[in-house]
């Protein structure tokens, strides 16, 4: 008998399954039931299925994966206004509680009762079905795929970045780690009409691709002092007295110390990526620089829309990323290749196609 | 009314209209909502308003009669199941409008904007504190502490509009700022304003009693006081007013708490350049603007509007570190059953805030 809802299921840290799972009920008459079709695979999901856990969460019992998702609505509640079935969505797959005062202020994405899928013990959007709020589903133009709509999810998230360095027409911005996130930041720094963007990476091809994609420019980090780094990237591309805005997107300790040295007096730091917990960081040069130290968590009001918003209006492309799709029953090798690292997104379509 | 009544309401059915019935107990549904007993409801000038008028852009009518009533406090009767933050018995101050919490507006920390917003006591549907219960979301209601009286937890609401514009105002310590009214509102913002650092608080009122007392309670080392005179124009009022107070090239914040045109005016006459100008009085719908000062002094105007995120927290801190003196502010309570007359009283501008009890029974 064919299953209702096939999901894709961690049991711990390198074992996977697949079980029909039953088809999530509305929790409520502002929900829909969402179709999922496409899911890109992030680094994060990676890490859990390699070690079961980031940091404080881990996984104690199965859980679903995935969360860069789109899909069909199939059903919605009595009180749904602005959807019906057949539309097609990009899939906010976090929901606050918004009662608490981070949400009532505004901050949403800082909700410590944030339900978000795939973050043990909320199970992901690797199945037939999810349930999302009306309002944390967005319609997606008629031109754009459903592909792109899965990569909506990442680039919210480097919407939210650029938001955090207030990224303006004519800035300098150098970013750290050419990767999804930092690729998409350039996408979006060239976008928000920022004159110089400087892509930073110690992959040769990953830097070509960046500068094909959106980036103006881009610098090799050397095995050199950070500050001697920084040096060379103002040096060579006439950056001044240093970039306005630096965003890492690599987590990675040496690119870290090079982002604050690399910016000017009063320029503004963007902690995106991750990686050590604790690193070594230039704390003087941030101090006597006054440079502003921002870190960006995921996404809040606006950022999906803007996404949408920037992709339908074709503003900002992100076909060339897609690197590679798979069918859902060959999820893992999903998994596999994000993990090789050689492409930039790769996607799973869901369990019907 | 029926001395078995279960929920004693007063309800406005039109201008001088109100009347007294048993409404439906509220229940609970949502588990994260709460009923209080009523202690006290305070009178606004809206609600003055709502008695000689039937509302104010959207009124009541014989078929659609509305509990009046917004400003306040309580004691928890029953909570929902997933409400762990109280318990029956706990004396709150409540925040009476509670939003959506889906669209832009609220998602973006300003619910207090949102097109969906219930509020106590507008028409047509949502009713009002004067009854025996209220129902409304737990994460709305303000527990007190010991320090603060039921009576004076009415006093809460005012205080939460005050502290929200002088938030919007962006007082920094050092400033300096006229508040144009000395009613509740007005002299609020004047003690929230000091409280915020404000170097010298000007209250401006046509009463010499209201400025009197506003002296008294805002204190000599921030607070001043000034009286308009009726026979110079706003520009001639507005220079005499920053020379008596030595306010320099101008007010670096205005805030206008009346309502009344001319104060408006004034307002942006005694700003320096560059200087801010809030609106948290509400008179006539439409005045005449000083537009090109606003433009040549490159003015920045606020609207205010109740309040949001932060504001009842802000505000009961503040009177809970004795930092705010309530004693004073409210001038005469009333029975439930006379909620009229405190209308009247206030309509006629007697004292500073009047207070109706909920009902006794």
């Amino acid at each position: 008998m064919a299953p209702k809802n096939l999901s894709f299921i961690l049991e711990k840290a390198g074992q996977v399954k697949y079980e029909d799972r039953p088809i999530p009920k509305l929790s409520s008459p502002y929900d829909v039931l969402v179709n999922v079709k496409r899911t890109g695979i992030c680094g994060s999901d990676v890490h859990y299925w390699v070690h079961g856990a980031i940091g404080p969460f881990v996984v104690k019992d199965p859980m679903v994966l995935g969360h860069e998702s789109s899909g069909v609505i199939a059903e919605v509640g009595s009180a749904v206004t602005t959807l019906k079935p057949g539309d097609r969505v990009a899939m906010e797959p976090g929901v606050p509680c918004r009662r608490c005062v981070r949400c009532k202020e505004g901050g949403y994405n800082l909700c410590p009762d944030m339900k978000f899928a795939a973050t043990p013990p909320y199970d992901g959007t690797l199945a037939k079905y999810y349930v999302l709020p009306e309002d944390f589903c967005y319609k997606l133009g008629d031109n754009m795929s459903l592909e792109e709509g899965a990569m909506v999810e990442p680039l919210s998230v480097a919407i939210h970045v650029s938001r955090q360095g207030q990224i303006k027409p004519g800035q300098s911005v150098v970013i750290f780690g050419a990767g999804p996130i930092g690729l998409l930041c350039c996408g979006v720094a060239k976008a928000l009409g920022a004159k110089k963007i400087i892509a930073v990476d110690i992959q040769e091809q990953r830097l070509e691709f960046a500068k094909k994609y959106a980036a103006t420019g881009s610098y090799i980090s050397a095995k050199v002092p950070a500050t001697e780094n920084a040096e060379n990237i103002k040096k060579e591309f006439d950056l001044g007295n240093g970039a306005d805005v630096a965003i890492d997107a690599s987590g990675v300790e040496p690119s870290i110390q090079t982002g604050i040295h690399v910016l000017r007096s009063g320029g503004t730091y963007v902690q995106a990526g991750n990686g050590k917990p604790d690193v070594v960081f230039p704390i003087m040069a941030m101090s006597n620089k006054e440079i502003t130290t921002k870190s960006s968590f995921r996404y809040s009001t606006g950022d999906y829309q803007l996404a949408v918003d920037l992709l339908s209006s074709g503003r900002l492309s992100v076909k060339e990323l897609i690197t590679n799709q798979y069918p859902f029953l060959e999820a893992e090798k999903a998994f596999e290749e994000t993990k090789g690292g050689k492409g930039v997104k790769i996607i799973i379509e869901g369990p019907e196609e | 009314m029926d001395s078995d009544a279960k929920n004693p309401s007063c309800l406005l059915y039109g201008p001088l209209d109100a009347r007294f019935e048993d409404r439906p107990v509220p229940v609970l549904s949502d588990p994260h909502d709460v009923i209080l007993r009523i202690a006290y409801t305070g009178v606004c000038g809206s609600d003055v308003h709502f008695w000689l008028d039937g509302g104010i852009r959207t009124y009541v009518s014989e078929a659609r009669p509305l509990t009046m009533g917004h400003e306040a406090s309580g004691t928890i009767h029953a909570v929902g199941s997933a409400v762990s933050s109280l318990v029956p018995g706990d004396k709150v101050a409540i925040e009476p409008g509670y939003p959506c919490s889906r669209c832009e507006r609220c998602k973006s920390g300003r619910y207090h904007l949102c097109p969906e917003m219930k509020f106590a006591a507008d028409p047509p549907k949502v009713h009002g504190t004067l009854s025996k219960y209220f129902l409304l979301p737990a994460s709305f209601c303000y527990k007190l502490p010991e320090s603060i009286s039921l009576s004076e937890a009415a006093l809460m609401e005012p205080l939460a509009v005050a502290v929200h514009a002088i938030r919007l105002a962006d007082i920094k310590p050092g400033s300096r700022v006229i508040v144009f009214g000395a009613a509740t509102v007005g002299l609020f913002c004047a003690a929230v304003a000091r409280e915020f650092g404000a170097s010298t608080v000007v209250s401006v009122d046509i009463l010499e009693h209201k400025l009197r007392f506003a002296q008294k309670f805002v204190g000599s080392s921030v607070g001043r006081t000034a009286m308009p005179d009726s026979s110079l124009t706003p520009e001639e009022n507005a220079k005499r007013l920053v020379e008596e107070h030595q306010l320099g090239e101008g007010a670096d914040i205005a805030i206008d708490a009346s309502g009344a045109e001319a104060s408006v005016q004034t307002a942006i006459f005694a700003l320096r350049m560059g200087g801010t100008f809030v609106q948290v009085g509400m008179g006539k719908r439409k005045i005449e603007f000083p537009i090109s000062e606003l433009c040549e002094h490159e003015i920045t105007a606020r609207g205010s509007f109740r309040y949001g995120a932060g504001d009842f927290d802000l505000g009961i801190r503040l009177v809970g570190q004795g930092k705010i003196i309530l004693s004073g502010i409210i001038t005469k309570v009333f029975p439930f059953e006379s909620a009229t007359e405190a209308w009247e009283t206030a309509k006629r501008g007697e004292g500073t805030k009047t207070l109706i009890e909920g009902p006794r029974n």
